[in-house]
């Protein structure tokens, strides 16, 4: 009744395949993308930059993540130290003069070449040791950009980004970062709806699956890991750039710690691996639930509900977040996508019954 | 009426008039002026946990004191306090939130945060306290009008430190220093000044970073054991800090050779037993102990009916004082702000208010603070204090040191 599946049929091939068959689909992904595109005339300033505009930054990061992790399977966890790269060479370049456009480009190749150069390890080891390898790889590129005063900006260590303008648009004021934000992510998001449709996809998931079964049937696992890597790598750096620019405006190394490399894992964990809409649901949890929470607890205190020090009042939320997390992951051990996914197979048939699947 | 309902109009009434009674009716609440809106944003949970707690609660019994005193010219003042975790993304988010609630002015008490919100505090033009951390350079009111360091800079502790070792300890010529630091930005921030007085004082110096969070650094130690040095400088804060003086003292260095930053305080030297670690000194920027005239209205008027904000025995404590000293000062800022301009009050008056400062000492709280438009720092007072195997007795009187290589240094960074 809630998704019209009567008098839908498809006469041709390409209307079957395409991403929404359905139309109820189709008029939902309208809908939010509606929502976000005027996203500034209704929403008050305030949830526009410390809400939405990171929750798209990070859902970019975390869709990078995810086609890394969700589609090729390689354990990666030295992802902000990608994303740090990418910050910092975008604003190097446009230092230098480069266009704003070419700065990210040049910053995201950067990003992939070292990304590639240290997920060159996934050849050789997998899964718990790949991880030992990327956190090494997290921990020498903080060190780089925190001792060596040329990246870094100098011993005070936070580096001003400069002011650019993207395809003759001045990246002055909120709206416009907010749309070069809202415009990667729906780049990021298009990419990874459709990659499991093209070849390099389906590569990617044979070497996920067993990639020596992948290598008898001719995929080139060496090529395929590093592939993903460095396209993985590559989004990350950009997106990188994204938030230095449009979110953070002053890098400081501490942007880009060990402690944000957990928060992604985390949002592609909770999200879903491998899906779309899992990972802006798990970077919508990770980012907004400890600040909600928060916000709550303070408001109860404040009306005087609820009274205790200002110590206890800083760690029940924490303590909340990470019950909801334990219980999330209990009740869906494959995340938020797949609570969604239920409960739109739930409305699909209703109110007939639908088999758990 | 049946006995029912009077029974319930009865306790009905009952509440009511136990609710209106109960209201603070006796004292003398600043009440009916619009409330002044001061936002405490800091880490509780993760990395400034030794600190905060003490501090924060320095800061709300100072205010509750202010507000029980009728206010400022009978504006209340109205605290916000919430935890940021040291998470730039996060300190952010709530920067914005208690801006849109009309807070017009913030305490971060966190290096990353502060340093990620400075350029948004000038863009919005509301005053952000810095006390004795942060950047260098934020002490320059031109390059940064919003920013109000408020207390010596690490830099300008750094040269304290070797004011004292050069005039009281020995002298500085010939010898030779440790710095052994935390290996962050907040480590680091010294190494310029001292590298710079290298020349003019004729001293060695060697630089010996220990891993964050600083819970390991036995390695460092007995690095520095090869070193032999004949003055040891560490620069760290929290748990590292005992470690530090342990690695040290077990490393054959003598307590009187250990000259700390102001991040040191009682608790940290109490696990050192008896006479361990009497001699080692440290930077003081607020005068600890009970025995301050603020702290006893604190105690006289707050704690003892029972209003305060946490433990009685942390009252008087280095980090509760320092917590008084942070909102003594935008409270004095904000009474010469409504007596020159009137209400309501701005952002922009505050600043204003900030820049009157003059030979403010919070009644013997602090050095004498004089914050003009250019400088932001106060005039980087402090004193030496030594460990005496009960509390931080001081050694010297206020003093300054090296402000004039310390604004040199800033003024050469800016123009790179």
């Amino acid at each position: 009744m809630f998704y019209r599946l009567s008098g839908v049929h498809h006469t041709r091939y390409a209307s079957a395949r395409q991403l929404w068959p359905v139309p109820a689909d189709r008029w939902q992904v309208y809908g939010i993308l509606a929502l976000a595109l005027a996203a500034p005339l209704y929403l008050p300033q305030v949830y526009l930059s410390s809400y939405l505009l990171p929750w798209l930054i990070f859902g970019a990061a975390t869709l990078a993540l995810t086609l890394l992790m969700g589609l090729a399977g390689q354990l990666h966890f030295g992802f902000a130290a990608v994303m740090a790269i990418g910050a910092y060479a975008s604003i190097h370049l446009s230092q230098a003069g480069v266009p704003f456009e070419l700065a990210l480009i040049g910053a995201g190749l950067l990003a992939a070449l070292i990304g590639c150069l240290f997920g060159a390890a996934a050849l050789r080891v997998k899964g718990l040791y790949l991880v030992m390898a990327t956190v090494a790889m997290q921990f020498l590129v903080n060190w780089v950009i925190v001792n060596v005063t040329a990246i870094s900006g100098g011993a005070v260590a936070t580096l001003q980004t400069p002011r650019v303008s993207f395809l003759f648009i001045p990246m002055d004021g909120l709206m416009a970062r907010y749309y070069l934000a809202l415009l990667w992510a729906v780049i990021v998001t298009l990419l990874i709806l459709n990659i499991k449709r093209t070849s390099f996809g389906r590569a990617l998931v044979a070497v996920r699956d067993k990639d020596f079964a992948a290598a008898v049937i001719g995929v080139n696992i060496f090529k395929y890991k590093l592939l993903a890597f460095f396209s993985s790598s590559f989004l990350g750096g950009v997106t990188g750039a994204i938030l230095a620019f449009c979110y953070y405006q002053a890098v400081t190394p501490e942007q880009f710690s060990f402690d944000v490399t957990i928060s992604l894992v985390a949002m592609v964990l909770v999200g879903g691996l491998g899906s779309v809409i899992g990972a802006f649901l798990g970077a919508g949890f990770v980012l907004l639930a400890p600040i909600i929470l928060l916000n709550s607890i303070a408001s109860l205190v404040d009306a005087g509900w609820l009274s205790v020090s200002t110590t206890l009042m800083a760690h029940i939320p924490l303590m909340l977040y990470g019950a909801m997390i334990i219980g999330f992951l209990l009740y869906e051990p494959l995340g938020l996508a797949k609570i969604y996914d239920n409960l739109r197979k739930y409305f699909l048939v209703w109110p007939f019954r639908h088999t758990q699947s | 009426m049946k006995p029912i309902r009077r029974t319930l109009l009865g306790s009905g009434l009952a509440a009511t008039a136990a609710v209106t009674l109960g209201l603070p009716m006796g004292r003398a609440l600043a009440q009916g002026k619009e409330p002044l809106k001061f936002a405490t944003l800091m880490d509780f949970t993760r990395v400034y946990t030794f600190l905060t707690s003490e501090y924060s609660q320095g800061q709300q019994d100072y205010i509750r004191l202010i507000n029980l005193e009728g206010g400022v010219d009978g504006h209340p003042v109205n605290l916000t306090i919430r935890d940021h975790a040291s998470h730039p993304q996060q300190g952010i988010a709530m920067y914005n939130e208690a801006l849109r609630d009309g807070n017009i002015f913030f305490d971060f008490l966190s290096t990353p945060v502060a340093n990620a919100v400075m350029p948004r505090a000038n863009e919005d033009k509301v005053p952000m306290i810095a006390f004795a951390h942060g950047r260098a350079d934020a002490i320059d009111g031109t390059e940064f009008p919003y920013v109000f360091p408020s207390a010596a800079i690490y830099r300008s502790q750094a040269a304290l430190l070797m004011q004292y070792i050069d005039e009281q300890a020995g002298g500085l010529k010939g010898k030779k220093i440790a710095f052994v630091h935390i290996d962050s930005p907040f480590g680091k921030e010294p190494i310029a000044l001292l590298e710079a007085m290298v020349q003019s004082k004729g001293f060695t110096l060697q630089g010996f970073p220990y891993p964050v969070p600083g819970t390991e650094q036995a390695a460092t130690w007995t690095e520095v054991r090869r070193f032999r040095p004949d003055a040891v400088i560490i620069w760290g804060a929290g748990p590292g800090q005992a470690v530090s003086v342990r690695g040290a003292i077990g490393n054959g260095i003598s307590p009187k050779s250990i000259y700390s930053v102001v991040w040191i305080s009682d608790t940290d030297m109490q696990s050192f037993s008896g006479d361990t670690a009497v001699g080692v000194k440290r930077v003081t920027l607020v005068n600890p102990g009970t025995d301050q005239k603020i702290v006893q209205r604190i105690i006289e008027k707050v704690i003892e009916p029972g209003d305060g904000s946490g433990d009685r025995s942390t009252v008087g404590s280095t980090y509760y004082n320092i917590g008084v000293a942070s909102m003594a000062i935008p409270v004095q800022a904000a009474r010469l702000a409504l007596g020159k301009s009137g209400a309501p009050l701005t952002g922009e008056k505050l600043k204003a208010g900030l820049e009157m400062i003059k030979d403010f000492d919070a009644d013997g709280l602090m050095p004498p603070l004089t914050i003009t438009a250019e400088d932001h720092q106060g005039g980087g007072w402090g004193r030496i204090s030594e460990w005496n195997g009960k509390q931080w007795a001081p050694l010297s009187d206020w003093s300054t040191a090296e402000q004039d290589l310390v604004w040199k240094l800033i003024r050469e960074e800016a123009g790179k």
